[in-house]
């Protein structure tokens, strides 16, 4: 029987070993908390599937939706795939007790979301990911009690053992211990999530920094579409992070809208009709970009029974953390940093270009395109962690061994503890997401970029030489370097896509071109970052 | 304002209080609170003496993850949802929850929660959707953060040896309620880690950050125990 070490236990992690542990191979699930601090329990709204079709809709109407939400670079296999999957995913998630919320007729509600020709946006009140999360966490449960999923917490992703392009297991980084271990196994799955962390204040984790994303990339892996960046429209500021509302709140008829004169101007209904504020994520957040005014969401006139019923977490939301009463008042919102269509390149089996190793969920770059449909991403999370768990094949890899290079690991951390530095890494951070936000807002041009490329090579510059902050958790000074590496890969990603399409937007570069109708593949090469451009159909096999 | 923080620089050191200055608004939150006196250049204390930083728990910053449990002025809350405005005097007290073991600081070891639930091996075997009525509980448990706060405010709870608390109830009544078939096992299991030690001071309702109603949990097993 062979193993298989997964590194993150959110939605796509858990759906990934629970496949596995079902198949019958052991896993070990890694995380630093429990699944029910992971950030798929932000998500929101719900989950896409065409589960009857009796309105018209169909699995083939989804697929193009998808497509064309993702301004046709997404690869058709892979989604055609997804959007097959995703009412078998919704059933099973169903039979696992997910708590999803009921129409009259006692089948499972369904709203309208962004990009969508019919509403087939699966839901659980405006909880369904954390409703999800619990119904995973209890059946990864009872695979624990069957021995065939061991979880191990407090426990941080530190890098792969990678040899001649093929992966043996990882480095993982143990903060009780406060040493670096290797665990071998046959092959590992990366579900890390997005990379949050680059951005600073965001509406996502804090856990989620893609620093496994960038580790892996100097160690040989390569990454994809990183400059597609989603801009949700609507999060509100609050001095801690920007907190979402969510798209639910639009598509359950919530109407956005500035102020000109005294008198409110509808301006995505003004541009795009009725169905205005329901457009794709990336047009409506360049939208309210465009206007250079406060723009806000007003769901007052819905009702407040049907608030309280329908989106009841947004209203604690915005009561609770701005005093904002939405069954009354409309909402200042402004768009966010909210997910990471780019990440960890994979094949249509999820498989990385190194031997072994797969990547799923967020983290994993595939099914979106240039822009996410509201709904696609706890889809995606499932579908890839369940797809990759059926490509892993049963068969034991004889691991060398790794001693050497584990010794050196803790030899490094060791000289790094014994400074008496006092300087803050978080500092460092900061100004990362400081250089990160002036140069990939919503809409970028060359010098913007140039000029983070240049901020990002100093603090590269300086990264080696700054010294352990010894009250930090460990985690936050070893893994700067890593976030560092991936925010220039970002950079030079959106450097070299001169077009704007989709979350892309440019104002040196204001048209969409054919010349770029493909995907971005950039690799790592002893310091140096070479990005190419691939057929999407051709990169997935 | 000042704040006092009970400390622990790691599992096996001595607990000590050290207090801060806070000079932000009364809008801050606890989180917003401790970020604040982390991230300045020097973190010193109110003596003005240099010391490390303080470590804490977070993930979601909005109430969704239970991560920064903590018990803030004796009463067991998360850190991202409690504003200052809202608590009394001119004294912020934070402790770290009491009932787990500490790792550092704020920072415990909440695993027993993970391995009590692993105990009592409670899944669905076969979903059953119950009548309507019952959805809104189990929405609401659904929601559970595991964050501990039930089990920290709880008079029965000690260590999680025999009496596993109030969020072990509400899984218990979620399985019972959403599974089809025989509920023998997960009856007796509630009843032996739940029904016999609870002396029902409800104190769980009124810290529980989602609002979780035990004695519908109970009530409702309670039923069941007699069919």
């Amino acid at each position: 029987m062979s193993k298989v070490l997964i590194i993150g236990s959110g939605i796509s992690g858990l759906a990934c070993a629970i496949t596995c542990a079902s198949r019958g191979i052991n896993v070990i699930l890694v995380s630093p908390f429990p699944s029910e601090r992971s950030q798929s329990v932000l998500a929101a709204g719900g989950i896409n599937a065409v589960l009857t079709g009796e309105d018209g809709d169909s699995i083939e109407q989804h697929i193009k939706d998808t497509l064309k939400g993702g301004c046709d670079i997404a690869g058709e296999k892979a989604v055609r795939g997804m959007c097959s999957a995703a009412p078998d995913i919704v059933r099973w998630l169903e039979s696992l007790g997910t708590v999803f919320s009921r129409d009259s007729g006692g089948r499972i509600s369904r709203r309208a979301f962004g990009g969508q020709t019919y509403p087939r946006t699966n839901y659980a009140g405006t909880a369904t990911g954390k409703q999800i999360v619990t119904a995973l966490v209890m059946e990864a449960r009872r695979l624990e009690g069957k021995g065939l999923i061991e979880r191990r917490y407090w426990t941080d992703f530190y890098g792969a053992l990678i040899r001649d392009k093929v992966c043996y297991g990882a480095m993982l980084y143990s903060e009780a211990t406060r040493t670096v271990e290797a665990v071998t196994a046959d092959s590992v799955v990366i579900a890390t999530g997005g990379q949050n962390a680059l951005f600073g204040k965001t509406t996502g984790s804090t856990q989620c920094d893609g620093y496994a994303a960038g580790k892996l990339f100097s160690q040989g892996v390569d990454l994809k579409n990183l400059e597609f960046i989603q801009y949700h429209p609507t999060a509100i500021e609050t001095d801690r992070k920007k907190m979402l509302i969510s798209e639910a709140a639009r598509g359950e008829g919530g109407r956005l809208f500035y102020e000109d004169n005294g008198s409110r101007v509808y301006f995505m209904e003004e541009l795009y009709g009725a169905k205005g504020n329901l457009m794709p994520r990336d047009i409506v957040s360049k939208c309210i970009y465009e206007t250079g005014k406060q723009v806000y969401l007003d769901v007052s006139f819905l009702g407040k029974d049907k608030i309280l019923a329908r989106i009841p977490e947004v209203y604690e939301l915005c009561m609770k953390y701005r005093n904002i009463d939405i069954t009354r008042d409309p909402v200042p919102v402004v768009p966010s940093v909210h997910f990471f269509m780019g990440g960890i390149a994979v094949g249509l089996d999820h498989r990385t270009n190194i031997k072994n190793l797969y990547a799923v969920g967020e983290c994993a770059s595939m099914y979106h395109g240039a822009n996410r449909l509201g709904g696609n991403s706890l889809l995606a999370a499932i579908y890839s962690g369940r797809v990759a768990a059926g490509s892993i094949r049963d068969e034991k890899t004889d691991s060398p061994d790794w001693s050497r290079e584990v010794s050196d690991e803790n030899g490094r951390l060791e000289m790094k503890r014994r400074s008496e530095s006092r300087f803050p890494v978080m500092y460092v951070r900061g100004m990362l997401a400081d250089a990160v936000n002036a140069s990939l807002g919503i809409v970028r041009n060359a010098r913007e970029l140039e000029n983070g490329i240049k901020d990002i090579d100093y603090y590269l510059g300086i990264a080696d030489k700054i010294n352990f902050d010894r009250s930090e958790l460990e985690y936050f000074t070893y893994s700067l370097e890593g976030i560092l590496i991936l925010a220039k890969a970002v950079l030079k990603s959106a450097s070299e896509r001169k077009e704007s399409r989709g979350a892309h937007l440019r104002n040196d570069y204001p048209e969409r071109s054919d010349a770029y109708n493909a995907s971005t593949i950039i690799s790592y090469d002893g310091g140096n970052y070479t990005a190419r451009f691939v057929k999407e159909d051709e990169y997935e096999g | 304002m000042k704040v006092k923080i009970l400390r622990q620089q790691h599992p096996h050191a001595e607990p000590y209080w050290q207090v801060f200055e806070y000079e932000g608004g009364k809008d801050a939150s606890v989180a917003a609170v401790l970020d604040s006196l982390n991230y300045r250049d020097d973190i010193i204390d109110a003596d003005g003496n240099p010391t490390d930083r303080i470590s804490w728990e977070c993930s979601c910053l909005q109430g969704m993850c239970g991560g920064c449990a903590m018990v803030i002025n004796g009463v067991p809350r998360l850190a991202c949802d409690t504003f200052l405005k809202d608590l009394k005097g001119d004294l912020l007290t934070i402790e770290p929850l009491r009932k787990f073991p500490v790792i550092c600081d704020l920072v415990v070891d909440r695993g027993i929660i993970q391995e009590n639930l692993k105990k009592m091996d409670a899944f669905i075997g076969e979903y059953h959707q119950d009548s309507e009525k019952n959805h809104e509980l189990e929405y609401q448990i659904g929601r559970c953060l595991k964050c501990g706060l039930c089990l920290e405010v709880c008079p029965n709870y000690v260590k999680g040896e025999e009496f596993f608390g109030p969020l072990f109830a509400n899984d218990s009544y979620f399985v019972a309620s959403r599974s089809k078939g025989d509920k023998t096992k997960i009856k007796k299991e509630y009843e032996q880690h739940f029904a016999k030690g609870c002396s029902k001071s409800l104190a769980c309702m009124r810290v529980c950050p989602v609002h979780i109603s035990t004695l519908a949990s109970m009530a409702g097993m309670n039923r069941g125990i007699r069919d």
